[in-house]
């Protein structure tokens, strides 16, 4: 059984999930080695896309004028989406892995580090729907991804993690749960933020 | 023979109920599609009255809570008491009378809603007449329950049934303190309460009816059908308990959150979100069962379609109580109120929570009721698939609006004017509603694969006959 896994393999996981899900399964990756090599630069995707797309286009809300902000506050906005995420992945690896105690799944932290990150990746990589921070074109790009995401979580947790198909389905519902969850509570602490005045002004 | 039939679980009325709570799913779901057209086409009411949203509205909110919700949880509430107490149900006649009232209540109801009728409060828009008939049936409703636990044969009185007991008890409290008006005739009334003391009391009804009807209800429903479809006993029936006393004592304050901002008492608005935040704890401490319950049976899933829509239902349960008391926070409320991510959360509750864990319900109910397999696993498999599809693109399209709607409704520019015209942020909102149309359509296609695939599994059968098993001396009354 090899140790490591290359960043290439995990990549392929986005068009060809299940050769990269069995490769997975045979390895017992690093998870600092994971996060470091391929993790961390898909989660810099996101926050970097959406500061220039909001740098350059503004916020296209349905308005007839973009929100447009100062370059301050989107270096603060990007700052804080970066940490949002940072703080999802290792949540959702670690919670992962302690759902797998109770699934029969694989407890390696590296493979769990890994397999979010593949879920994941489809979203980083439409976040280049950012460029154009227009919030209909983000949300029929996004959809998609999404879609595509959980395919990957449905499909990938019983190959990757080593545990029964049905075993797998019960453990992605509930790390569907914890991640609608997740998103629900990035949509309330930006808004929290926006009150509080850190992003766009608001009369409140 | 009548002292055999006696011996019989009432099955029948059963079945009724659970017919006519498919039926009114699909009118009422039906009805939710097209008023969601109507916000991307308004002329397709063709400046009929009773087909403008005003008036279609409540027809889909009353249609889904009163026919489709209450009727499954008459059902199932009939059901599970009879096989919790091993005894039949009591005074069966007035059992079948609560099944028949109720639903002539829901249809008529629809129709005066249809032609103007409406106090305005919501969830409880029907006019007097209706507000009498139904705190009787409900009461009758009470009577078979209870009555039914009272001649129990097994001294405890399962989890569920406390549930289902709340359920009964709280909403007959709630519908009369908030119905009590003033008739000045057959089609008007005036509410009791004036001013603010009217909006109070109306969330304090609206909120509760969420909490003991909607969340409530349906829990009494997880804790007999989950176990049951699982196989399994309850992962923790002490944590159950504790659950339900802790849900009941948080939820009844959690109303004001509906009015923050508004001229009630502020301490008022503090309490309710102190409370909706307290609240996360039971609700979760259900979804943590309900989760380590199923973890177990996992084998279940290669032949039960049921169990898939149970699992969901729970995550969907977990997002729903979990946005609920975050949107209770002032500072996130103040953005959210009024936008489409109200409507948002409301649709992952009732579909993701409510229809999920109903759908999974009848898919196990039925064939046992019919004593045959269920007519297609395949279309089980595909409704599901269809129903988790079109909950994810409804809240999507709603969160993406809401967000849209809070955000440029209170932005101000440099000089503190709002930066947005009203209707023109609204005019944008074209194409999430668009996807909401099409989200509600996917969901609708699922329901009426589930009817045809639970009408094929009844065609044409009887219900099983089931007499109460013999009780564990154990746990017999007299123990």
């Amino acid at each position: 059984m090899s140790s490591n896994i290359s960043s290439l393999t995990l990549f392929r996981s986005l068009y060809q999930p299940q050769q990269a899900f069995a490769e997975l399964a045979r390895a017992e990756p690093s998870s600092l080695r994971i996060f470091l090599s391929y993790s961390l630069w898909l989660l810099l995707l996101p926050p970097v896309f959406s500061l220039i797309g909001a740098a350059n286009f503004g916020w296209r809300l349905g308005a007839d004028q973009p929100l447009f902000m100062t370059t301050n506050t989107l270096l603060i906005i990007s700052a804080g989406y970066f940490v949002a995420l940072l703080f999802g992945l290792f949540s959702t690896a670690i919670i992962s892995r302690w759902m797998a105690k109770t699934y029969g799944a694989s407890v390696s932290l590296g493979r769990h580090m890994a397999l979010i990150t593949m879920v994941g990746q489809p979203l980083a990589i439409a976040s280049a729907a950012h460029l154009f921070p227009d919030v209909l074109v983000n949300v029929l790009v996004l959809i998609p991804a999404t879609i595509w995401g959980m395919y990957l979580l449905y499909s990938g947790i019983p190959v990757a993690l080593e545990t029964p198909p049905e075993r797998g389905m019960l453990m992605a519902s509930a790390l569907m749960a914890w991640l609608l969850v997740a998103v629900v509570s990035l949509l309330g602490i930006s808004m929290s933020l926006w009150v509080l005045g850190v992003g766009p002004l608001l009369g409140v | 023979m009548q002292a055999v039939e006696n011996k019989i679980y009432q099955d029948k009325i059963v079945i009724r109920l659970i017919q006519f709570s498919v039926i009114w799913a699909v009118i009422a779901i039906s009805v939710g599609v097209y008023i969601a057209a109507e916000l991307v086409w308004p002329t397709i009411d063709f400046g009929q009255f009773w087909l403008s949203y005003g008036r279609l509205r409540p027809v889909h909110t009353n249609g889904v809570i009163f026919g489709f919700g209450v009727s499954a949880l008459m059902a199932t509430g009939f059901y599970s008491v009879q096989r919790t107490s091993h005894v039949t149900l009591f005074a069966p006649r007035l059992a079948w009378f609560v099944c028949y009232a109720w639903q002539l209540i829901v249809l008529l109801g629809a129709l005066s809603l249809l032609a103007g009728w409406n106090t305005t409060k919501e969830y409880a828009e029907l006019e007097w007449p209706f507000d009498i008939a139904i705190a009787i049936v409900w009461i009758c409703f009470g009577v078979v329950f209870f009555g039914t636990i009272a001649k129990r044969k097994i001294k405890p009185i399962y989890i569920s049934n406390w549930f289902y007991g709340a359920l009964i008890i709280v909403i007959a409290m709630l519908h009369v303190v908030n119905s009590l008006a003033l008739p000045v005739s057959i089609d008007k009334s005036y509410s009791a309460y004036a001013g603010a003391q009217d909006a109070v009391v109306q969330w304090w009804y609206g909120h509760n009816a969420v909490g003991f009807l909607l969340t409530g209800g349906f829990l009494g429903m997880v804790y007999y059908f989950l176990p049951k479809i699982a196989g399994r006993a309850i992962w923790s029936y002490r944590l159950s308990v504790v659950a339900f006393w802790a849900f009941v004592y948080a939820y009844i304050w959690a109303g004001p959150h509906h009015l923050h901002y508004n001229a009630i008492p502020e301490w008022v608005q503090s309490l309710g979100v102190v409370m909706s935040v307290i609240l996360l704890a039971p609700s979760w401490a259900t979804l943590v069962n309900g989760v380590m319950t199923v973890s177990t049976a996992w084998e279940k899933l290669r032949t039960d379609p049921a169990l898939k829509f149970i699992v969901l239902s729970l995550a969907f349960y977990g997002l729903a109580t979990f946005e609920g008391p975050m949107m209770a926070i002032r500072s996130v409320n103040v953005v959210s109120h009024f936008t489409d991510w109200t409507i948002g959360h409301v649709h992952s509750g009732a579909l993701g929570w409510n229809a999920m864990i109903t759908y999974g319900t009848f898919y196990f109910l039925v064939p046992r009721l019919a004593g045959r397999e269920l007519h297609s696993t395949r279309l089980a498999n595909l409704h599901f698939w269809l129903a988790f599809a079109g909950t994810m693109l409804y809240i999507i399209a709603m969160w993406a609006a809401g967000v849209s709607q809070g955000l440029l409704w209170l932005s101000i520019d440099s000089i503190g004017e709002l930066s947005f015209d009203f209707k023109d942020i609204m005019a944008s909102m074209t194409p999430y509603y668009l996807l909401r149309l099409i989200a509600g359509l996917v969901f609708l296609l699922g329901t009426v694969l589930m009817a045809y695939n639970l009408f094929m599994t009844l065609k044409g059968q009887r219900a099983v006959k089931v007499t109460p098993p013999a009780v564990d001396p154990a746990y017999g009354v007299n123990a």
